[in-house]
């Protein structure tokens, strides 16, 4: 699941990921993206950190939250800033990795499934 | 003072003891201490009137006391000239000096006298002592005090005399004399009852000499019999203390122009109003001095506590001067002060400076809290602008070249192994794309880091550190957030001070610390390097210091040559 705000990205994106194997669902909040983790149930989520109405860190707690209801979903934070523009704030998050937006890939994110399993 | 009038004045004073000296000699052993006792006591009243004179230009003060001093020794040396008509006539006025002393009580401090009444009360008691002392005369032959032809004969003697009338008349005129000087005691006493303020200090020697001359008429009236030293000796004494009163208040008088100086220089920097009317009360001598103020938007006066004042139309007895360089301030004062013309317009430029000072210095306050809201505000505005650019940059160019990216990325994967040209071309186009977007992401965070904002200084400095070609350590960063002012402030001294060590220090390490103490965030930044630098000039420190200066912060650089470079800043932080 691709989770951003952002349209243009969101698109470019899919295609990418689409072309890559994925099948893909699609998310532009947070709460948009907790509310269908619960019914799209994906194996990966792709989550930008900038949201319009909670960040990707605050989205990625509750989906990790929510593990209980089922298996939780390899989240990959993403953003057009670096890493290290969040301080320790990923490496505090539950989320598996980051991956800066304009290295997005389908290779790359395998790298991450296959490292989380 | 007339220079000629004050030289003539001290030569008839001379001259007077001179001659009173000159015709008791030799002293007749039996009389000596008498005789000193006079001398003193004229001599005294003399140089009170030039005293007096000089004090108080506008007062005729200083005429009576020096009428006063002849009147007392005049007539003595007249007798003891050994002349028939020179000796009857010393005995004739030989008690007017009293009478002139009534005149002097009376018309104390301006020598001018308040009423008919006293006018009348002291025309009696010139007319009743000579013509007492003229009757007694006449009944007194010399012979009685037992110098039949050795003495001066009595002109006014009528036959043979009479021991018998002359003690009748000195008890008639000792009862008078009482009666007189109760009235006029009672008089000088309503006077300093009805004085307040600088007037009533102004009578304390007054009040001796009324004191000492009430017990000289009731001691020497012939009501009661005290040994001749007593009489003529130790009274006339007690009367030495009301020229000489007068004279140390004189001088006291002379040193409060000296404290009013004191007096203003000895108040503290914002002193109220009240303070100063209190400081220029007691250099003045008047307790009743009011400083009073125009009403904003009214017509009247409040003084210092909140009283109305008349400056128009002052109370009885008050006098109102304006203060100079203040439209809204005058001095009410007690208006025996006029004598005192010079005083009162030292007071009022005095007062005038104290209102002038702390007026200005309220002014440049009040400017420099302006200032400094002013030069905070602009400095907020700024930070929000560099965070507004930043965040436009992240929410649009930057997302463009994201997708840009990602769709060049896509065009390459087609092209691949299909046209190997176009696929070289589009790695090309997408090196590129990714290379602007690292530029636009460094321009972006030397706009504003996008990691405080997040983070707050935590991150914030950790990501500097990270970046720093130098070793740091951090020592402490407290882990909540401040207001944004103060932690952009935080930022860049630490941001500014590691590029510094970067640049110039040549440091093999660096300390970050950063500490909350009460009301303040203390930034300290460390190296061992060679130190040297400094915070004035045109260096990247003052700037930081102006930075640090612009939330109320103090930036202190310690870089002793060779020793290291100390950093601190000290942030008011709520």
């Amino acid at each position: 699941m691709i989770v951003d705000d952002h349209d243009g990205v969101r698109s470019f994106a899919r295609g990418m990921l689409e072309a890559a194997g994925f099948t893909v669902a699609e998310a532009g909040t947070g709460a948009e993206a907790t509310e269908a983790a619960r019914t799209v149930r994906p194996g990966l989520v792709l989550l930008d950190i900038g949201l319009p109405d909670f960040d990707g860190f605050e989205v990625a707690r509750r989906l990790a939250a929510a593990a209980a209801e089922g298996p939780a979903p390899v989240v990959v934070l993403t953003s057009t800033r670096e890493a290290r523009d969040y301080g320790g704030q990923i490496a505090a998050s539950p989320a598996a990795g980051f991956l800066p937006k304009d290295q997005l890939s389908g290779a790359a994110l395998r790298a991450f499934l296959t490292r989380d399993r | 003072m007339n220079r000629w009038l004050r030289a003539a004045l001290i030569a008839g004073a001379i001259t007077a003891v001179g001659l009173f000296v000159w015709t008791s000699w030799p002293p007749n052993s039996q009389y000596a201490l008498v005789e000193i006792s006079f001398a003193i006591v004229g001599l005294s009243f003399m140089v009170a009137g030039i005293v007096a004179w000089q004090r108080w230009p506008a007062s005729r003060l200083g005429l009576l006391f020096t009428i006063v001093g002849y009147l007392y020794l005049v007539p003595y040396i007249l007798v003891n000239l050994a002349n028939p008509v020179a000796w009857t006539i010393g005995n004739v006025t030989e008690g007017v000096s009293g009478a002139a002393l009534v005149h002097l009580g009376l018309a104390w401090p301006t020598g001018r006298l308040r009423s008919r009444f006293e006018c009348g009360v002291v025309v009696a008691d010139y007319v009743q002592n000579i013509a007492f002392n003229t009757a007694a005369t006449m009944f007194w032959n010399p012979a009685f005090s037992g110098c039949n032809a050795s003495c001066p004969a009595n002109v006014l003697l009528i036959g043979d005399g009479s021991r018998s009338a002359w003690n009748t008349l000195n008890t008639i005129e000792g009862l008078v004399g009482l009666v007189i000087t109760g009235v006029v005691l009672t008089l000088i006493v309503r006077h300093w009852r009805s004085a307040r303020g600088w007037s009533r200090r102004a009578m304390i020697p007054l009040l001796w000499i009324g004191a000492a001359v009430g017990a000289e008429e009731i001691l020497t009236g012939n009501l009661f019999h005290f040994s001749a030293t007593v009489t003529y000796v130790l009274l006339p004494l007690v009367l030495l203390a009301g020229p000489a009163l007068f004279v140390i208040s004189t001088v006291q008088a002379r040193t409060a122009a000296g404290a009013l100086g004191t007096a203003i220089v000895d108040l503290e920097p914002g002193a109220s109003p009240g303070r100063l009317r209190d400081a220029l009360a007691r250099a003045l001598g008047d307790s009743t001095l009011q400083l009073a103020f125009r009403q904003p938007g009214g017509s009247g006066h409040l003084d210092t506590s909140g009283q109305a004042v008349d400056a128009d139309r002052p109370d009885n007895g008050r006098t109102v001067v304006p203060i100079a360089g203040s439209d809204e301030a005058v001095l009410v004062y007690d208006e025996g002060l006029e004598l005192e013309p010079q005083l009162i317009k030292l007071t009022a430029a005095a007062a005038g400076m104290a209102l002038e000072h702390a007026r200005l210095q309220a002014e440049v306050q009040a400017q420099l809290e302006q200032v400094r809201a002013s030069r905070a505000r602009i400095v907020e505005a700024g930070d929000a602008e560099r965070r507004r650019l930043e965040r436009d940059l992240h929410d649009g160019a930057q997302q463009r070249l994201v997708t840009l990216s990602l769709a060049l990325g896509m065009a390459r994967d087609r092209a691949a192994g299909a046209d190997p040209e176009l696929e070289a071309l589009i790695t090309s186009a997408g090196k590129e794309a990714r290379e602007a977007l690292t530029e636009l992401r460094e321009l972006a965070r030397g706009i504003h880091p996008a990691v405080l904002t997040e983070t707050g200084l935590t991150g914030a400095v950790q990501a500097l550190v990270e970046r720093s070609p130098v070793a740091v350590t951090i020592t402490a960063v407290p882990d909540e957030r401040f207001p944004a002012a103060v932690e952009a402030t935080a930022y860049f001294v630490v941001s500014e001070a590691l590029a510094n060590v970067a640049k110039h220090a040549m440091a093999g390490g660096a300390r970050v610390t950063i500490r909350r103490q009460p009301g303040r965030l203390v930034v300290e930044v460390s190296d061992d390097g060679a130190g040297g630098a400094r915070a004035e000039g045109g260096s990247g420190l003052r700037g930081l210091a102006d930075r640090v200066a612009s939330v109320g912060g103090v930036l202190r650089v310690d870089s002793p040559p060779g020793g290291g470079t100390r950093l601190e800043a000290d942030l008011p932080c709520p």
